[in-house]
C-alpha cells in the first residue's frame, strides 16, 4: 500500500467523533449552574430564618429596660481591650453579672445548636452570648451504592478541585464584626438588617442578623444572630460531587461507545479503501471487493458502487484484451483478399514497371502478415494456457537450453547464465516457459546496444524460482513501468523496421500466471538498463490460493 | 480430364481469386457461396477435391458440418479447410471430422498449389502398389515420399500433410536439430512458433497411438526439435 506524505496531521474520523463528544459536557455545566442557583435559593431561606431568630430574641427583650439600663450603668470606665471572653467577646464586669445572666438566660433558651446569639447595647457593649457557630460533626449520612462504588473512589480527586466546608474555622468574634457591622448598626438605627461575612481566616460564610431591641420609642439594644453556611454548602458540594462523578461516568461512557462506533465506522473504511487501492493490481488485473458488500447501510452502498465501477473497467479491460484476438480474426480475411490478388498478378507476368509496386505491395502485406501473427499469437497463448497440461520440468535445463540457443538466433550477441547447481523444478509448462524465455530473450536484444551483454539469471530464492533477465540500455519511464505487461503496451520509443504490438511482455505475463508466478520490470540499481524478473512458485512449495481476475477472457 | 476442385467460400473476392488461380493451372473449379448451394452441386457430382471455409456467411460452423456431409459421401475425398479461424480448437475439430488438412487464409497461393498438388498424388497413388525406391526408412519409421503415408513398425500413422512435412523434415537428418523456422519452411506454412509447438504435440500424439512406447522427438528448447538416432 502506498504511504501517503501529507501536509497536515491526520484529523481521522474517532479524533473528529471524540471532539464530537465534548458535547456531554453540556450537561455538567447545566447541572453546575442549577446547583448554584438551588444554593442562593437555600441561602436566601437560611438568611430569611436568621432574621426571624434575631426577631425572636429580640421581641423577648422589648420593653424590659432594667436589664439594659444596668448595663449602660455599668459599661462606662472599663476596657474593652483587657480581657476577651470565649469567643471573642467583650468582658462582662461582674457589676453587671446579674443583668447579664439574665439576658443569657432568655438568650440561652432561644439559643440554636448551630447559631450564636448575641445582644449589644446602644454603646456596643456585649451583654450576652450564647450558642456556637461550629456544628457538631455531622454524622455520616447513609451512603447509597453509587457513592460508595463510583463517588467514593473518586473522593480524594475530587476533594482537591471541590472546596468542601470545613468546621475548623476561626469562631472568634471579632471587634470589627460588633462595631463595624452595617447590620448592627442598622439595627441600632432601629431597621433590622442582614448580612454575609466571611469568619476572619476566611474558612467558612456566616450570615447574621441583627434586630433592634425596643424600649418603648427608644432602641437600647441589638439582637445579633449568627449561623455558618456550612450546612448548605455541604450539601452542595455533596451534589457537586455526585454531579461529577455521574458526568465523569457518563462522559466515560458515552465517550468508549463513540469510541468504539468511530473505531469500526473507520476500520470499515479503512479496510474499504484498502481494498479498493489494491483492487487493480500493477498487472492490470482487478479483483472484487468483499468488505461491506453485504452491509445495509452507507459503506455498504460505496463499496457496491466501487464493486460495480471496477466490473465495468473490468469489463472494458477484457474487450481490449479480447481486441487483439478479433482484430486478427477480422484483418485475415482482407489480408487473404490482398495477398491472393497479388499472388495472381504475379502469376501472369507483369510489366517490369508494374513489378516494382508489386514487390512494395508485397512487403507491406509481409509486414502486416507478422503483424498478425504476433496478434494470434498472443491469443493462441490465451488458449493454450487455459487448456495447457501440466508437468514438472527442470527450469535450469529449459534456461539453459534456450539461451545456448539463443547464441544461433542472436549470433551478435552474448547472453551470460548463472544458476545454482542442482535441478529448479517447476510445475507447468516447459514449451510455455520457454516461450515466455524467448520473449524475454527478443525484448533484451531489441534494447540493449550489440556490444552488451545480456544477463540471465536463475536462482531459487524460498519457495520460488527467481529468473532475471538484465540488459544494459535505456531505462524504463516509470509512468510505463507497471503497465508494460498489459496488452499492447510498449515502451519502445523508435519505430524500428519490426512491427511492435506491445504483446511480447503480456505474452510473459500469461505464461508467469500460468505458473502461478509474477513477472515485474524495474531499472537496474545502477540506472544502466532494466531487468524483468519472474517469480515462480517452485514444484511442490505450498501455493497460496491464488485469485484470479474478476471476470474470465472472453475467447 | 482435368480435376475438378470445389471452393466454399463465402467472401466473393476471395472466391473468385483461388478460382482464377486454380483455374490458371489447369483445374476445372465449381465456386460455391454457402452451404446449401454446395450440397446441391456435391449432390449432382461429387469434386476431386474441396478447399471449405468454415464460417460461411449466416453459419458459423457451415464448413464443419459440410465436411461432415462430404465425408460421408466419400471416405478419401480431399478435403483441405482454409479459414481465418486458427484457434487449436477450429484444427482439432476440423482434423478430427476427417479434412486432410487445415489452412489458415495468409496461406500464399504457391504454397495452396503445392499442397492441393499433392493431396491429388496422395490420392491417386493410394490405389497402386506402393514401390520401394521412394521410401525413406528410420528404425521403426518408414515414410512413403510419393503418397505421402506413414509407417510405424508397419502399422499406418494418419498424418496430414503438413504433419507428413515436419516429420519428413526431422526425419532426413536424424540427430540434427531443425528450429522452428526451418520446419515451417519445409511444411511450406508461415506460422507461429506455438503452432509449431502444437503441431509436433499432435504428431507425437499420433505416433503414440500406434505405439505407447513412441519418443523418437527430442525437444530441445530455445532450439527446436531433433529425431533422436535409432
Amino acid at each position: 500500500m502506498p504511504s501517503r506524505t501529507r501536509l497536515f496531521p491526520r484529523f481521522g474520523l474517532r479524533a473528529k467523533v471524540l471532539v464530537v463528544a465534548f458535547v456531554l459536557l453540556a450537561i455538567p455545566i447545566a447541572g453546575w449552574s442549577y446547583l448554584k442557583e438551588v444554593e442562593r435559593v437555600l441561602r436566601v431561606g437560611q438568611e430569611q430564618s436568621v432574621i426571624a431568630t434575631s426577631r425572636a430574641v429580640a421581641t423577648a427583650l422589648h420593653d424590659r429596660p432594667k436589664l439594659l439600663d444596668l448595663r449602660a450603668r455599668t459599661d462606662e470606665g472599663t476596657d474593652p481591650a483587657t480581657a476577651t471572653l470565649p469567643g471573642g467577646a467583650r468582658p462582662v464586669t461582674p457589676d453587671s453579672r446579674a443583668a447579664s445572666e439574665e439576658i443569657l438566660l432568655i438568650v440561652q433558651g432561644l439559643g440554636r445548636s448551630s447559631g450564636r446569639i448575641w445582644v449589644v447595647d446602644r454603646k456596643l457593649n456585649l451583654l450576652a452570648i450564647a450558642g456556637g457557630l461550629k456544628r457538631a460533626e455531622a454524622a455520616p449520612h447513609r451512603e447509597s451504592a453509587w457513592d460508595r462504588f463510583v463517588t467514593a473512589p473518586l473522593r480524594p480527586f475530587l476533594e482537591r478541585v471541590l472546596a468542601r466546608p470545613t468546621e475548623d474555622f476561626d469562631d472568634a468574634l471579632p471587634e470589627e464584626a460588633i462595631a463595624g457591622g452595617r447590620d448592627v448598626a442598622s439595627a441600632l438605627d432601629g431597621v433590622p438588617a442582614s448580612r454575609w461575612r466571611h469568619t476572619p481566616d476566611g474558612r467558612a460564610a456566616i450570615v447574621s442578623a441583627a434586630h433592634p431591641i425596643w424600649h418603648g420609642e427608644q432602641v437600647v439594644g441589638a439582637v445579633v444572630v449568627e449561623e455558618t453556611a456550612n450546612a448548605i454548602q455541604s450539601l452542595s458540594s455533596d451534589a457537586l460531587e455526585r454531579l461529577v462523578s455521574v458526568t465523569l461516568v457518563a462522559f466515560l461512557i458515552g465517550g468508549l461507545t463513540l469510541l468504539l462506533f468511530a473505531s469500526r465506522l473507520s476500520g470499515r473504511l479503512l479496510r474499504l479503501r484498502d481494498e479498493a487501492e489494491a483492487a487493480i493490481d500493477s498487472q492490470g488485473r482487478i479483483r472484487k471487493l468483499i468488505t461491506g458488500t453485504g452491509a445495509h447501510d452507507e459503506i455498504g452502498d460505496l463499496s457496491r458502487s466501487f464493486s460495480t465501477a471496477l466490473e465495468r473497467i473490468a469489463q472494458y479491460n477484457a474487450h481490449l484484451e479480447s481486441l487483439a484476438s478479433r482484430l486478427s480474426h477480422e484483418m485475415r480475411t482482407p489480408i487473404a483478399v490482398v495477398r491472393s490478388s497479388l499472388d495472381n498478378l504475379r502469376m501472369q507476368p507483369p510489366p517490369d514497371e508494374a513489378r516494382v509496386y508489386l514487390d512494395r505491395a508485397n512487403d507491406g502485406l509481409a509486414r502486416l502478415t507478422t503483424l498478425l501473427t504476433r496478434m494470434s499469437e498472443a491469443t493462441r497463448l490465451e488458449q493454450t494456457v487455459r487448456q495447457a497440461d501440466r508437468e514438472r520440468f527442470d527450469a535450469r535445463a529449459v534456461t539453459a537450453g534456450c539461451v545456448a540457443g539463443y547464441a544461433t538466433v542472436y549470433p551478435a550477441r552474448r547472453f551470460e547464465f548463472a544458476a545454482p547447481e542442482g535441478v529448479i523444478e517447476l510445475d507447468g509448462a516447459p514449451d510455455l516457459f520457454a516461450q515466455m524465455l524467448d520473449k524475454l530473450a527478443a525484448n533484451a536484444v531489441d534494447f540493449s546496444p550489440p556490444d552488451a551483454p545480456i544477463r540471465v539469471t536463475l536462482e531459487r530464492r524460498g519457495g520460488d524460482a527467481v529468473l532475471t533477465m538484465a540488459n544494459s540500455g535505456p531505462t524504463l519511464a516509470p509512468e510505463i513501468a507497471g503497465r508494460l505487461f498489459e496488452t499492447m503496451v510498449s515502451a519502445r520509443r523508435d519505430a524500428g523496421s519490426e512491427p511492435h504490438l506491445g504483446l511480447g511482455l503480456y505474452i510473459v505475463r500469461l505464461v508467469a500466471e500460468f505458473h502461478r508466478g509474477t513477472a515485474h520490470a524495474e531499472n537496474l540499481p545502477d540506472g544502466s538498463g532494466v531487468a524483468v524478473t519472474v517469480v515462480l512458485p517452485l514444484a511442490g512449495a505450498r501455493v497460496p490460493q491464488s485469485s484470479s481476475p474478476a471476470t474470465a477472457r472472453s475467447a | 480430364m482435368p480435376k475438378r476442385i470445389a471452393i466454399v467460400e463465402d467472401d466473393p473476392a476471395i472466391r473468385a481469386n483461388y478460382a482464377d488461380v486454380l483455374k490458371r493451372h489447369g483445374y476445372e473449379v465449381s465456386a460455391h457461396a454457402n452451404r446449401r448451394e454446395a450440397m446441391a452441386a456435391f449432390a449432382t457430382k461429387l469434386p476431386d477435391l474441396a478447399i471449405l471455409d468454415i464460417g460461411l456467411a449466416d453459419e458459423i460452423d457451415g464448413g464443419f458440418a459440410l465436411c461432415r456431409e462430404l465425408r460421408a459421401m466419400s471416405a478419401t475425398l480431399p478435403i483441405i479447410f482454409l479459414t481465418a479461424r486458427d484457434s487449436d480448437f477450429d484444427t482439432v475439430s476440423g482434423l478430427r471430422l476427417g479434412a486432410d488438412d487445415y489452412l489458415t487464409k495468409d496461406m500464399s497461393l504457391p504454397h495452396l498449389l503445392a499442397r492441393i498438388s499433392a493431396l491429388f498424388r496422395r490420392a491417386d497413388l493410394a490405389r497402386e502398389a506402393p514401390q520401394t525406391e521412394d521410401l525413406l526408412e528410420r528404425g521403426p519409421l518408414a515414410l512413403d515420399m510419393k503418397r505421402f503415408a506413414v509407417t510405424w513398425s508397419g502399422q499406418p500413422v494418419d498424418l496430414t500433410l503438413t504433419e507428413f512435412w515436419i516429420v519428413h523434415s526431422l526425419a532426413r537428418h536424424p540427430g540434427h536439430v531443425k528450429s522452428r523456422d526451418q520446419l515451417m519452411s519445409d511444411a511450406h506454412i508461415v506460422v507461429d512458433d506455438s503452432t509449431i509447438t502444437s503441431h509436433v504435440k499432435r504428431i507425437r500424439r499420433k505416433f503414440a497411438a500406434a505405439d505407447p512406447a513412441f519418443d523418437a522427438i527430442d525437444t530441445l528448447y530455445g532450439m527446436g526439435y531433433r529425431w533422436k538416432t535409432a
